[in-house]
């Protein structure tokens, strides 16, 4: 099985591509994706692109307190979520992996809710926007300090080694978690164990401003692979479909119990950080424009022009539908209201201690826990 | 079955546990083959196997965090942190992971684990082999933290730890792990996290410890009974939740507490403690509640026979709020 899927060797010199720039096939195999499989990438691309600019609207606007845009990134996220089998693979992402989450199918209004704070918000307002999870999706729940997340993206494989299903975790994560020491002991452990992961590493460029030159000492994210005994893969993460057919070998690697897997993916973020941030003090416009040139929406949209599989009447339905849709789950996530002040209290443990049964009785006094707790 | 010490009674519990439910597994430095450094995972490996009793490359971040992806994925781990002191690499893990996962997730995700680390000085191990760092977990909401003394209440709150859906940090008195033994009966007893254990009646002073100062606390009550004062002991067991009502009952009876920690001072758990008896039963005390304590220094090497609040510290504590 992994012989038809072996594609591609590790520690090449350049990015792994199977398009180019411009739109054409360049891979040494053929495309075995059907035509529904192909308009379904471009679609999950544009829709999280459309998800993202509208995000960065409503937080303008007040509604959310924080945006952490992944326009840039789609093209790998969307091609490894393709690559896994959503509800049986476990996927521990990181704060920019919302066109990841979408992919894999958390639903929107979860989505709008996450970010808004709504009381549809199935985590319960808990955390700050960009902070995906779901259990029926095995897309285990954000937390923001980074690369926190790896050494249980390593237990949840090991556990599913000893499950012995051919499950696999993916985890994915930015540059500047490469740096984390908690990173290094995870591949490590991973290594040890032949654990059935799949590291992801969505290389932008920078740590908010600090670029790959000061994160690391290495000439790539790959190359780190040899320390922990695993192979290491540079993809062009700005290519859906390298994204997609590398990770699939990635995953097939894993599934077979041949041990984890770190692929680097070079993508551009084409926002700040985040809303909070000025990019321009640190990226020079030039640079910026350049990665626009780049962008996966066009230059796969370009893909499937040749092929006859997309056309600007497509284009124009599409992005009718995906407003109607994001309207729709923006309507309803912020008509539900803010998560009330009583929840604070609960899903600390499984059953609350005496101590904060007081302390919540004590807001009580003061505070109506049913209003919204904005 | 002879007495047991509570190193002891730790690798039986595992063992016990073990074989009841599949799901649960150890991880950690040298709990394999080894069996522990202090022999608390003695002879699982050879029992239960690499599967389930995981030789770990040395990495705290490594063993917490991956235990906390084993428990999401339906394991139940026991992770050994071979000192507490050791724990700090794996901090992040504890409080920014395991601790908020339950929360964070809106109850989606639980992190149901056990993470064991022999605490505790009086072992000339100098500050890296002799800390009492219960306070950090203490004041990290989502954890549960138990200290038990004695090899019965180990047994019960090892099984309640491991059953319950909680990540729980385990604390073992090291300076007691053979300094101690107990008959145990040969039952299934849990003992529930969160309840103190009244180890001794008395009307005069009551004294509430838990950990390896119970040991101290003991023989002081002792040296009390000689001089005609009789003391109330409560073995708090369990830190986060802990047991408000008995103290208070207690001291409200009493009227005049010493609290005994062998932590830093300042935010030990005794200062928690002192707060929150001057906060609810003020008006029924004779005395001002008094903290014996480790001090605001690291753990010292030479000295650390004074630094841990032994049953002189004790007893002049007890004779200040007795004079009052």
């Amino acid at each position: 099985m992994i012989g038809n899927l072996r594609r591609f060797e590790p520690f090449g010199a350049t990015p792994i591509r199977v398009i180019d720039e411009r739109g054409r096939w360049v891979a040494p195999f053929n495309c075995d994706l059907d035509h529904d499989a192909l308009r379904g990438i471009y679609r999950d691309m544009r829709r999280a692109r459309r998800v993202d600019e509208r995000l960065s609207t409503l937080q303008r606007r007040g509604k959310l307190s924080f945006v952490a845009s992944a326009a840039g990134h789609e093209a790998v996220q969307v091609g490894a979520a393709r690559a896994l089998e959503a509800g049986r693979d476990w996927v521990f992402p990181y704060y920019r992996d919302l066109p990841l989450a979408l992919a894999l199918g958390w639903p929107l209004v979860d989505a709008v809710a996450q970010q808004m704070a709504s009381r549809l918000d199935p985590a319960r307002g808990r955390q700050m926007p960009a902070h995906p999870g779901s259990a029926a999706l095995r897309l285990f729940t954000v937390a923001s300090p980074i690369a926190s997340h790896v050494p249980p993206a390593v237990g949840s494989a090991i556990a599913q080694k000893l499950a012995g299903r051919g499950d696999v975790t993916l985890c994915s994560f930015g540059d500047g978690a490469t740096s984390e020491g908690d990173w290094h002991a995870a591949l490590n452990l991973a290594g040890v164990q032949g654990a059935p992961a799949v590291f992801l590493c969505q290389n932008n460029g920078y740590a908010i401003s600090v670029d790959f030159r000061h994160q690391s000492g290495s000439a790539d994210v790959a190359v780190k692979g040899h320390a922990y005994g695993m192979p290491g893969f540079k993809v062009d993460g700005m290519d859906p479909l390298a994204s997609y057919y590398l990770t699939l070998q990635a995953v097939q690697h894993a599934r077979e119990g041949l041990g984890p897997v770190l692929i680097e993916a070079l993508v551009y973020r084409y926002a700040a950080h985040s809303n909070a941030d000025d990019d321009s003090r640190y990226r020079p416009a030039d640079e910026v424009a350049a990665w626009r040139r780049r962008d996966p929406l066009p230059r796969y949209r370009r893909f499937l022009e040749d092929r006859g599989l997309w056309d600007e009447a497509a284009e124009a339905d599409l992005g009718a539908e995906l407003d109607a849709e994001i309207d729709e789950a923006v309507r309803r996530a912020d008509e539900a209201g803010h998560a009330p002040l009583g929840w604070m209290f609960d899903d600390v443990l499984s059953d609350p201690p005496q101590q904060l049964r007081r302390q919540r009785a004590s807001l009580a006094r003061t505070h109506d826990l049913e209003r919204d707790g904005h | 079955m002879a007495p047991q010490t509570i190193v002891q009674t730790v690798a039986r519990t595992l063992a016990e546990e073990m074989v009841r439910d599949e799901r649960v597994v150890v991880l950690g430095q040298d709990v394999g083959k080894r069996g522990g450094v202090f022999l608390a995972t003695d002879g699982l490996f050879d029992r239960f196997g690499p599967d389930r009793v995981i030789d770990t490359p040395l990495s705290e971040a490594a063993v917490i965090g991956a235990a906390i992806g084993m428990a999401v994925q339906g394991l139940r781990p026991v992770a050994e942190i071979q000192f507490a002191d050791y724990v700090f690499p794996g901090f992040d893990q504890l409080a920014s992971q395991a601790a908020k996962l339950r929360y964070r997730s809106g109850g989606a995700f639980t992190a149901p684990m056990v993470v064991r680390m022999p605490a505790g000085g009086g072992v000339a191990g100098g500050h890296h082999h002799s800390q009492n760092p219960e306070s950090h977990f203490v004041h990290t909401p989502g954890l549960q933290v138990v200290y038990p003394s004695t090899p019965r209440d180990v047994r019960g709150l090892l099984r309640s730890a491991i059953r319950g859906d909680d990540p729980v940090v385990f604390m073992e008195p090291k300076r007691l792990y053979r300094a101690v033994k107990e008959e145990l009966a040969d039952d299934d007893e849990t003992i529930p996290i969160g309840l103190a254990h009244l180890r001794r009646e008395g009307d005069d002073v009551v004294l509430v410890s838990y950990g390896a100062t119970m040991a101290e606390t003991l023989r002081a009550a002792d040296a009390l009974a000689a001089q005609g004062v009789s003391a109330d002991v409560i073995d708090l067991r369990s830190l986060l939740p802990w047991d408000e009502d008995l103290v208070l009952e207690r001291v409200a009876r009493v009227g005049r507490v010493v609290i005994i920690s062998e932590a830093p001072r300042t935010l030990s758990f005794a200062s928690e403690v002192a707060a929150t008896i001057a906060e609810e039963v003020l008006d029924l005390l004779e005395a001002p509640p008094v903290r014996v304590t480790g001090f605001d220094t690291p753990y010292p090497y030479a000295q650390d026979r004074a630094y841990l609040p032994g049953p002189d510290r004790i007893l002049h504590a007890v004779q200040r709020v007795l004079d009052y």
